[in-house]
């Protein structure tokens, strides 16, 4: 958690101008009773008007002066809460953006989005409030203590054994506050989480009329959140009216033993009316104490969330000895991969090995759940193998820099994935300042071209979330444009041509012939197989058999089968 | 390092005038916030009872605040004063009573308001979730998940922050006022006009930081919603990103987003810190104001010097109370900014509410008409146009086309996600518009293009086919649609848990269960929207099996762009550009040598011509 506030540190200069000014308010505000008490003794009692005028006069002025300190003061507080809130979020953001997908399975989308925004803010609010208030409070407590104690030390040894237990009680109930401070922030997690699926499956819940399963569903997180908030505010609500309880009874004790002591003539009287004094403003500087201590519990909670997220180890990283790939032929190979998902124990794929010259076509196929698309995400390393290697071009990939390895790929992920923005925008994804030309040839190889021309603003048409607004067809050749614009040397399409009709599909893969790389193709189509140079066929995360068209047909059952399901037996005749 | 001292003024000026959407600033002043804040009373008020409890207990305890000092003064004058004992046990006792009332009034209070404030809270979390499920398909389409979840969270949150705290100070605060006022008139009507001087003059000063802050603050949630919305998109897309290699595009543009929220938020909270600032300077002015006029009325013995005393000492009283509401100002104005998001949300019109005289469709047969349907998404250009086909109960049709043809939108006004914009639906006769949607709804099962699953069990994802399945229809379901074996090698079968967007599954494996799905919802009008295209096609040819007995008996709607699959259809509708340009079965389609005929040979024969 020092994590989180070491960020302060390179606003510590505004820190102290921020608390200079909130000082010199505070200074004003004191010296104020002192100009009050000059005009009425001095000034209106004496019937003396230019004395009331020339102490009005400087009172005003000193106000003014304190007016503009805390103008500063809040420039300064609010600058320092929102850069330190801008440098977590950046922090944090650059931190996800190199989590493995392993790291992203610990910690489910919605609640890394609280975290970035609900508890940053809290944060940033406790700061800024810091900045303008809270030194306030325990200043007054503990000047108020030692002005009591220079009075008159018998007397004021009551606040001085009240206070500290007082205090203590404020910090337990602040490490209570945080642990249930951090469980409300979890349950706003799933509360986002259930909005989250909720928006994402909208369509099927329209479709299958569960508004009402849904609605009751949240009505749960919705509620299991306004019960553990209801429980930590009201622990925090309760520590007020106890520590008012114990200093009001403290001021009657004083009242008391003053009395007492008046008597025997130990004290004078103006003593006792001291320290009163000074007990009854100890007890309302405590007032905005259980505010603070809230904010605090809360803030704590939330940076503990956020360290979390900071802390988290990256399992997987570019090796100190890793170098740059710069050309790339495009050869790969697989020797004697196994891989299973963190965390589970069933492999997924086991002791395959192949080998894919540069400019070769491979077709993968294999029934559903065989792993292709898990073997896919081997080669631009999004998981690393558990036994054996992937080499590019003859080198580990694991000794090449990640992101020289994946300039290098073209990736078309089976759901095709867009952003929010222009066509332009999304297809110029796949390469950074993308000319014009370059994004028409990619969507022209794609046959997206002739459909955006078609639509109302061409490439700057704006599709929504997830791209919505397009077919499945539209999206997939949108997804193939950005993979394409690349120039790839290694290109992978994951079943990415499911949703396209087969002249669409003919044409584009005739096109994919224009670029020079080594192209992978998940497909479930014979017809895209007979195309492919090799073909690999899995199953059960095992490689059953490899080669041509021609040769499968011969040597595989299974490959038969495929081909059988797909033409019909009387078809097989001509191969 | 000098260069920080000058930081908090080089921020960016952000306007905090509401744009024309030409870019002009509008002239009309920001609308009054009353309305929203009326809202959010409509909500409190639900809870009227207790909320008058609360009040009194402020009442109560601002009385017994007000009172203890008093007893204390009593106690000083009567008993330290003169040393004497006689009494002070009663003063004590009575003094103890006043305290423990005091603090147990104000225990009760907080308790109560912060079950009132997360009531109040939850029923607006609940109502805008209620109602975000009565929205059209379209307002999703053009919103970003991320930018609505903030509103759900983020907003709501600053209404609830402002909800626990501020009420109870606000009333306070009120009391107190009214109730010095009222002495300060009491003692002396003329000063007391005086010491209102500074009302117009704070008036006109929160204004001025209103005006600014009211849209500043929106501004901020504004841009929170949005910086939400992005890393929703960047952390569901992330695959994306990393294969691509783009993360520094991405940290750019997302440092970009969190640069404006940075800005529009330190303008927010600056101006609205001026507030108790601006109050202090008035309290201040107030106090000379007085000091002043009273010393001139008391030089004419108008008023007694000692009239003066208390009321400058009133004069503190009146402003205290003032400088709490404007402390107070700050989360008020970010909370109505919140609930402004909030109510933008609830006042989105829901989908077109159903004719009061609809219909429900008790039990359905599946006959289908589209007469002269045209239809488009973005009111320009019809996406489908002129559509007129019939299907008997129990037929199958499907339709085929390149993409972007039109045949999902097809599916998407039958199932009444959209509505015509000319023309007619009918099913069994009756205009789908005069049918309650979802009686619709109820008689269809769907197995759309994208097959979301959501997190939980494999059996729990079955079942919202039908929510009073038994495990064991689950189960049957599951093998008819053969994913029963997939299943059997989860870690825990049917209980295992899938991922987040059903992670843990492959694409083929999620269809199958959506099958599943469909097939234990057993609806009389079955859609299948390319519902095995990720299935290889020996387990699609198993499924065929299964999904024909399933359609038998079923109108069945079926999108595929293998052709194998659709050839037993009953009838076939070739849709190109909008329109439907070929209609007939396998065989008659194959007759006319048209679009179907060079499809189905490419598809089929390509290697052989």
């Amino acid at each position: 958690m020092s994590n989180v506030f070491s960020l302060l540190k390179p606003y510590r200069i505004s820190i102290v101008i921020a608390i200079f000014f909130m000082f010199v308010e505070l200074v004003v505000d004191l010296l104020q009773p002192l100009f009050m008490s000059k005009i009425i003794d001095n000034g209106i009692l004496h019937k003396d008007l230019p004395v009331v005028m020339t102490w009005g006069g400087i009172m005003l002025a000193i106000s003014f002066f304190a007016f503009i300190g805390g103008i500063i003061n809040s420039f300064y507080a609010s600058h320092v809460s929102q850069s330190f809130g801008y440098d977590i979020r950046k922090r944090l953001f650059i931190k996800i953006q190199s989590f493995s997908f392993a790291n992203f399975n610990q910690y489910p989308t919605s609640s890394l989005i609280t975290r970035m925004t609900n508890d940053i803010t809290q944060i940033q609010s406790t700061v800024f409030m810091s900045l303008r208030i809270m030194l306030r409070a325990p200043l007054m407590v503990i000047g108020g203590t030692v002005m009591a104690l220079i009075v008159n030390f018998k007397l004021a040894i009551f606040l001085a054994i009240i206070i500290p237990l007082l205090i203590a009680f404020l910090i337990w109930a602040m490490n209570r506050g945080t642990r249930q401070f951090q469980s409300v922030q979890k349950r706003l997690d799933s509360v986002n989480g259930v909005i989250r699926e909720n928006l994402a499956g909208i369509r099927l819940i329209k479709a299958f009329l569960r508004k009402d399963f849904e609605v009751s569903r949240f009505k749960k997180a919705n509620e299991d959140l306004k019960n553990q908030t209801v429980s930590v505010l009201r622990l925090m609500e309760t520590t007020m009216p106890v520590l008012l309880l114990v200093m009001n009874l403290g001021i009657m004790g004083i009242l008391w033993f003053g009395n007492v002591q008046v008597h025997s003539g130990e004290t004078k009287v103006g003593e006792v009316v001291a320290i009163i004094n000074y007990a009854t403003r100890i007890t309302t500087a405590f007032s905005p104490l259980s505010f603070i201590i809230r904010a605090f519990s809360r803030a704590k909670a939330s940076a503990g969330r956020i360290s979390d997220v900071l802390e988290t180890d990256i399992d997987l990283f570019d090796q100190d000895d890793a170098t740059s790939i710069k050309k790339v032929e495009g050869n790969v190979e697989f020797a004697n991969v196994s891989f299973r998902y963190p965390g589970t124990d069933e492999p997924v794929l086991q002791n395959l090995s192949f080998t894919a010259d540069a400019g070769q076509t491979v077709a993968i196929m294999g029934a559903t759940g065989s792993g292709k698309s898990s073997l896919f995400q081997l080669i631009p390393r999004l998981y690393d193998v558990n036994e054996g290697a992937v080499f590019i071009d003859g080198r580990d990939i694991r000794t090449v820099k990640l992101d020289s390895l994946r300039k290098q790929i073209g990736y078309v992920p089976q759901e095709a994935l867009l952003f929010t923005g222009t066509i332009r925008e999304n297809i110029a994804w796949g390469k950074e300042g993308a000319a014009m030309e370059e994004i028409i040839k990619a969507a022209k190889n794609a046959q997206i071209h002739e459909t955006i021309c078609k639509l109302p603003d061409q490439y700057e048409t704006i599709i929504g979330q997830k791209g919505v607004n397009l077919s499945g067809g539209q999206k997939q050749r949108i997804s193939i444009a950005r993979a394409l614009v690349r120039n790839p040397k290694i290109l992978l399409l994951d079943d990415s041509t499911s949703a396209l009709d087969l002249k669409t599909e003919a044409r584009l893969l005739a096109c994919l012939k224009n670029y020079t790389c080594t192209t992978f193709i998940i497909t479930q189509k014979i017809s895209t197989a007979m195309e492919a140079d090799n073909i690999l066929l899995l199953e059960d995360g095992r490689l059953l058999t490899k080669g041509t068209h021609e040769e499968l047909l011969k040597h595989s059952s299974l490959y038969k089968q495929i081909f059988q399901s797909q033409f019909g037996k009387g078809d097989a005749r001509y191969a | 390092m000098l260069k920080e001292w000058g930081q908090p003024f080089r921020y960016r000026k952000v306007n905090h005038q509401e744009k024309n959407e030409d870019g002009t600033f509008k002239r009309k002043k920001p609308k009054a916030k009353i309305g929203t804040v009326k809202r959010i009373w409509r909500y409190l008020s639900y809870n009227k009872g207790l909320l008058a409890a609360v009040l009194l207990l402020v009442a109560l305890s601002s009385g017994l605040g007000l009172y203890g000092p008093f007893l204390i003064g009593k106690g000083i004058d009567k008993f330290i004063v003169t040393g004497s004992y006689k009494g002070l046990w009663i003063l004590l006792l009575e003094l103890a009573g006043v305290y423990i009332l005091y603090s147990a009034s104000l225990w009760l209070q907080n308790i109560w308001m912060i079950g009132i404030a997360q009531k109040t809270v939850f029923q607006m979390r609940n109502e805008l979730f209620r109602h975000l499920h009565q929205l059209p398909i379209s307002f999703f389409d053009k919103r970003q998940h991320g930018e609505l979840m903030s509103r759900v969270t983020n907003d709501i949150e600053n209404v609830s922050s402002t909800l626990n705290d501020s009420v109870i100070q606000v009333f306070s605060s009120l009391i107190t006022l009214i109730g010095t006022v009222a002495v300060m008139l009491a003692l002396s009507p003329l000063l007391t006009v005086v010491t209102l001087v500074i009302v117009p003059l704070m008036f006109f000063g929160m204004k001025w930081i209103t005006n600014r802050t009211g849209l500043l603050f929106k501004e901020q949630q504004r841009n929170l919603g949005e910086l939400n919305g992005y890393i929703e998109e960047i952390v569901s897309g992330q695959r994306i990103v990393k294969t691509f290699s783009q993360e520094q595009k991405v940290i750019n543009e997302f440092m970009e987003k969190s640069g404006r929220l940075k800005e529009s938020a330190f303008w927010a909270q600056s101006y609205s810190g001026f507030i108790p600032k601006l109050m202090n300077v008035l309290n201040n002015l107030s106090f000379a104001i007085i000091a002043g006029i009273g010393g001139i009325l008391a030089l004419k013995g108008t008023i007694s010097i000692g009239v003066i005393v208390i009321f400058v000492e009133y004069s503190r009283q009146f402003t205290r109370p003032l400088n709490d509401l404007s402390n107070q100002f700050n989360t008020l104005l970010s909370a109505i900014a919140g609930a402004d998001r909030v109510f933008e949300i609830l006042d989105e019109d829901e989908e077109m509410r159903d004719e009061k005289d609809s219909v429900c469709l008790a039990e359905v047969k599946g006959e289908v008409e589209f007469r002269n349907v045209s239809f488009s998404y973005e009111k320009k250009g019809d996406t489908v146009r002129g559509i007129n086909f019939t299907v008997k109960p129990g037929e199958t049709v499907a339709l085929v086309g390149p993409t972007g043809a039109g045949k999902t939108t097809i599916i998407n006004l039958l199932s009444r996600f959209y509505t015509v914009d000319s023309g007619a639906i009918f099913i069994d006769g009756h205009d789908l518009s005069t049918v309650k949607r979802e009686s619709l709804r109820q008689h269809m099962g769907f197995v759309l293009q994208d097959s979301f699953l959501f997190q939980g069990t494999v059996r729990e994802n079955i079942r919202y086919g039908r929510l009073d399945a038994t495990d064991q229809e689950v189960e049957e379901a599951a093998m008819l649609a053969n994913a029963h074996s997939f299943i059997q090698k989860l870690p825990d079968q049917y209980d295992t848990i899938l991922g987040q967007d059903g992670g843990g599954i492959s694409q083929g494996q999620k269809q199958l269960l959506s099958i599943a799905r469909a097939i234990l919802a057993d609806p009389a009008i079955l859609i299948l929207d390319e519902a095995t295209s990720s299935i290889d096609t020996i387990t699609e040819l198993k499924i065929q099996e299964a999904l024909g007995r399933l359609m038998k008996g079923r109108t069945s709607f079926v999108i595929a762009h293998r052709l194998n699959t659709i050839q037993k259809a009953d009838q076939i509708l070739v849709l190109q550009d909008g329109k439907i340009t070929e209609k007939g079965s396998h065989p008659e389609l194959l007759k006319q040598k048209g679009f179907y005929y060079g499809l189905y040979y490419s598809q089929f024969h390509k290697d052989i011509s």
